[in-house]
């Protein structure tokens, strides 16, 4: 391109173009400008000085209005800013919260007597009237809430100031510990009929410890202690939460004081934060179980209950609680996890052994194994590998399928119950700490998730959903337990534990649902 | 979504018909906004039935252990139960009213979240436009005034593998040198000029590229014309020849490739956004597409193509209004 090209030279109205380049440039000083505006710090060197607690999760919520959500990293902020009905203690016993007590009237009314002299972020009395427009307004289709709990609850209805009666299509021995989280959240009525919904969510008012500052989408959400709290103040001032995104961000955030506690960490990101000056990591035993699902309905070596036990002396759980998830998880030996209500301590895990599963196997007609797949939500890749390894050991060739997290729950909740092949690895957070809820919609024969048909389970499973007698549902539990372990419709997994990783700042403990309510919480300033 | 990679200066709009003055040009305007509108419609469709075909969002709405009945009751009040084509039609009396839906997830109007997100993403494109003009330009200069010994090839071949690396990768690897290796940046997060380096230079390596080329071309060109020579023949120094005289010339392509530039740094943006956890509109949309909100990817995908038709629209029009050529009838 040496030469000149006759039709490339440029014409030499220089007014015109010497108007080009001066907007031009000043558009681009415009531009850059913003970029320059970022520079200015965040607020986190002024919390430091002061009694303010910050928090991260690896999300943001996904609403404030605490009826139109249904996931833990919400549920974790909001619970700071609302009461539930009734809380689980670190004694994982259920305690009065907005209820002072509660009883079954007969099988199918659950009524509760409240706490008087409750008032609202803005001076509203929180009474019956309160909780019964709340759960209404959670039943109410219009509301569109994910809660799903409250299932049973057809109505409401007011006794008197400080006494609600709860009407359920069938007796619900665990509906009181349905309401110490999402579904036992109390709206004030008044408020919400003044400002409506949209309003509502952009300023939330609860009866919570903490009243709502402000919130910047992904970024920081801001809460003051609420002096009036009927519980007495919070210890700390202030309460900061924000998202972490990866663990390399939350050490640096740890390190800089930007955040003292960071919540939800998987043992991936915990192993990330080892050995760092001034980061601890506090492990407690929590309560998302995981298992492997056996489908026995369709025809495969999985209907033969030596198969399943085989499967379930090969996975060397202790092992890949060692290798993959850095110590971090406790075998669970038949479903229900420890800690919940129902666990039978009696029930011993599988004796783990390669050869045990390898005779098991030749007794079942398959002394060279068979191939199977083992189907995972992507994110948990690392364990499905290990499991898929493990397997191999004793000769069953496992081919790992993976599928991107929504695919996966899509087909888990189908009517198909095969969609998810012959084996699938699931995982259910038991936040009730009620071991109803994790056989629920897996084990008896109408459920959706259920591939395992055991006339004995769905009588156990009435036993212990209907009784109204906890010590027949805690036999009947018991029973289950151990029908489980003799049948293994499920390799039966571990309980992942509640990781923490803070600075020498907050003193906090929490309880086994690991949920985030920092009223306890105290900082060292 | 990218630009075609333009080594020559482009060429005025072949379509730009005969025009006589303000009617000939208004006319032109009129006919582009048309157009624009089209294929916005057109976008807005596909991307309707596109996400619908990705699954159904209740079951990502509601946990496992949801009822079959609970899932319908909620399905119904989000008017997903509807036929398709009803959905659709409501979906477009929305968009003449201006009126993007709600959030499916969040619950609030799909047009507040994003007006949430923007202004991150806004500083990201401002902030890779910097980075673009601070390496393009006097990688550009240095390069045609080396033309054709080593450190010219050196600098072509480096842009040219900065354009033919895909983002998503360059960000990986500077979060590993400059964060994990170095500990000189954060990996991720946003709020203060630390957590904006990474993301805008990788961001940016694209379009320096596009920019570095173009300007080295057009420089050429225009150094090998006569009043250059002339200038020279007065004793000008080399730098100050391209600086005073060359650079003038050899603009006018540049600041129209930098103008769509900008639609491109905008739509870059979802990558870079995502390795770096950037709260932006392109972070939403990646969110959005694996929550299965629909109304808010619907909104993303057609903000985003309003992004580049508009912009493609200003650099066109901007380009016929000011090169005057363009102006006058062939």
């Amino acid at each position: 391109m040496e030469r000149i090209h006759q039709g490339r030279t440029m014409d030499r109205s220089r007014p015109t173009r010497r108007h080009v380049l001066r907007t031009g440039g000043l558009l681009l000083g415009a531009l850059g400008a913003p970029a320059l505006l970022t520079a200015c710090g965040t607020t986190a060197a002024a919390d430091r000085a002061g009694n303010v607690l910050r928090v991260s999760q690896p999300g943001d919520p996904k609403t404030l209005d605490p009826q139109k959500q249904g996931d833990m990293v919400s549920m974790n902020v909001l619970i700071n800013m609302f009461d539930t009905l009734t809380t689980r203690g670190r004694d994982n016993r259920l305690h009065p919260r907005l209820a002072l007590s509660w009883k079954a009237t007969d099988a199918r009314t659950w009524r509760f007597t409240l706490r008087p002299g409750v008032t609202f972020h803005n001076g509203e009395a929180c009474d019956a009237r309160a909780v019964a427009f709340s759960i209404e307004r959670l039943l109410d289709p219009a509301t569109k809430s994910p809660i799903v709990e409250l299932r049973f609850v057809k109505g409401v209805t007011v006794v008197d100031r400080l006494t609600v009666d709860f009407h359920t299509t069938v007796h619900d021995p665990i509906l009181p510990a349905k309401l110490s989280l999402f579904g036992g959240v109390v709206v004030p009525p008044r408020h919400l009929a003044e400002v409506g919904d949209a309003e509502f969510a952009d300023h939330p008012v609860g009866t919570g410890p903490f009243t709502y500052v402000s919130w910047q989408r992904d970024h920081e959400l801001r809460m003051r202690a609420y002096a009036d709290h009927w519980n007495g103040r919070p210890a700390v001032d202030g309460l900061v939460f924000s998202p972490a995104p990866n663990a390399s961000s939350s050490l640096a955030a740890l390190q800089s004081g930007g955040v003292d506690l960071v919540a939800g960490l998987t043992p991936d990101a915990a192993q990330q934060l080892e050995g760092y000056g001034g980061v601890s990591l506090d492990g407690h035993t929590g309560i998302r179980t995981a298992y492997l699902s056996l489908n026995t309905l369709e025809r495969s070596p999985l209907q033969d209950r030596r198969v399943r036990q085989a499967l379930n002396h090969a996975i060397d759980v202790p092992l890949l609680i060692k290798a993959v998830l850095g110590g971090k998880a406790t075998e669970t030996p038949a479903l229900v996890p420890r800690g919940a209500f129902g666990f039978d301590p009696t029930v011993k895990p599988f004796e783990r052994s390669v050869e045990t599963a390898r005779a098991l196997l030749a007794d079942a007609g398959h002394p060279r194994g068979f191939a199977t797949t083992i189907t995972a939500s992507n994110v948990d890749a690392n364990v499905a590998e290990a499991l898929s390894g493990l397997l191999a050991k004793a000769g069953v060739d496992a081919r790992v399928n993976l599928l991107d997290p929504g695919t996966y729950s899509a087909r888990l909740t189908s009517d198909n119950r095969g969609a998810l092949g012959p084996v699938y690895l699931a995982a259910s957070t038991v936040w009730t700490m009620d071991g109803a809820s994790i056989v629920q919609s897996n084990v008896r024969s109408d459920r959706r998730q259920s591939r395992w048909h055991s006339e004995e389970a769905d009588r156990l499973i009435d036993l212990e959903e209907l009784s109204e007698d906890p010590a027949e549902r805690e036999r009947a539990f018991s029973d289950l337990q151990r029908l489980m372990r003799e049948e293994a419709p499920f390799v039966f997994l571990y309980q992942i534990d509640n990781i923490f990783a803070r600075n020498d700042r907050p003193r906090w403990t929490p309880g086994s649902a690991g949920v985030l309510a920092m009223e306890s919480a105290e900082v060292s300033r | 979504m990218s630009a075609p990679t333009l080594d020559k200066p482009p060429t005025p709009a072949e379509t730009t018909p005969r025009r006589t003055g303000r009617t000939g040009l208004l006319r032109t305007v009129l006919r582009r906004l048309a157009t624009a509108l089209f294929v916005l419609l057109c976008t807005a469709t596909v991307s309707f039935f596109l996400v619908r075909l990705s699954g159904d969002p209740v079951k990502i709405l509601l946990p496992p252990d949801a009822t079959a009945e609970q899932e319908n009751v909620l399905r119904a009040s989000l008017g997903l139960d509807q036929p398709l084509f009803a959905q659709y039609l409501d979906y477009l009396w929305g968009l003449l009213r201006l009126d993007f839906g709600d959030s499916l997830v969040y619950g609030q109007p799909v047009s507040e979240i994003l007006a949430d997100r923007l202004p991150a993403t806004i500083e990201l494109a401002a902030a890779a436009l910097a980075v673009t003009l601070v390496v393009a330009v006097p990688a550009g200069i240095f390069a045609a005034m080396r033309r054709g010994r080593g450190s010219d090839h050196t600098v072509m071949t480096g842009v040219l593998l900065g354009q033919s690396t895909p983002p998503f990768w360059v960000g990986i690897l500077l979060i590993l040198v400059f964060a994990v290796w170095l500990r000189a940046l954060p990996a991720s997060g946003y709020g203060t000029f630390a957590n904006l380096v990474l993301p805008a230079v990788t961001l940016a390596v694209y379009s320096v590229a596009v920019v570095a080329r173009l300007l080295r071309s057009s420089l050429i060109d225009v150094l090998s014309s006569d009043h250059i020579r002339s200038a020279r023949a007065k004793g000008f120094g080399p730098l100050k020849v391209v600086l005073r005289h060359g650079l003038r010339n050899a603009s006018l392509p540049v600041v129209t490739v930098v103008g769509l530039e900008v639609g491109n740094l905008l739509g870059g943006a979802i990558l870079t956004e995502r390795v770096f956890s950037w709260p932006g509109v392109g972070q939403l949309t990646v969110e959005a597409i694996s929550n299965r909100d629909f109304p808010l990817v619907q909104a993303t995908v057609l903000f985003f193509a309003a992004t580049f038709v508009v912009v493609n629209l200003l650099v066109d029009l901007s380009y016929s209004f000011l090169d005057p050529r363009v102006r006058t009838s062939r």
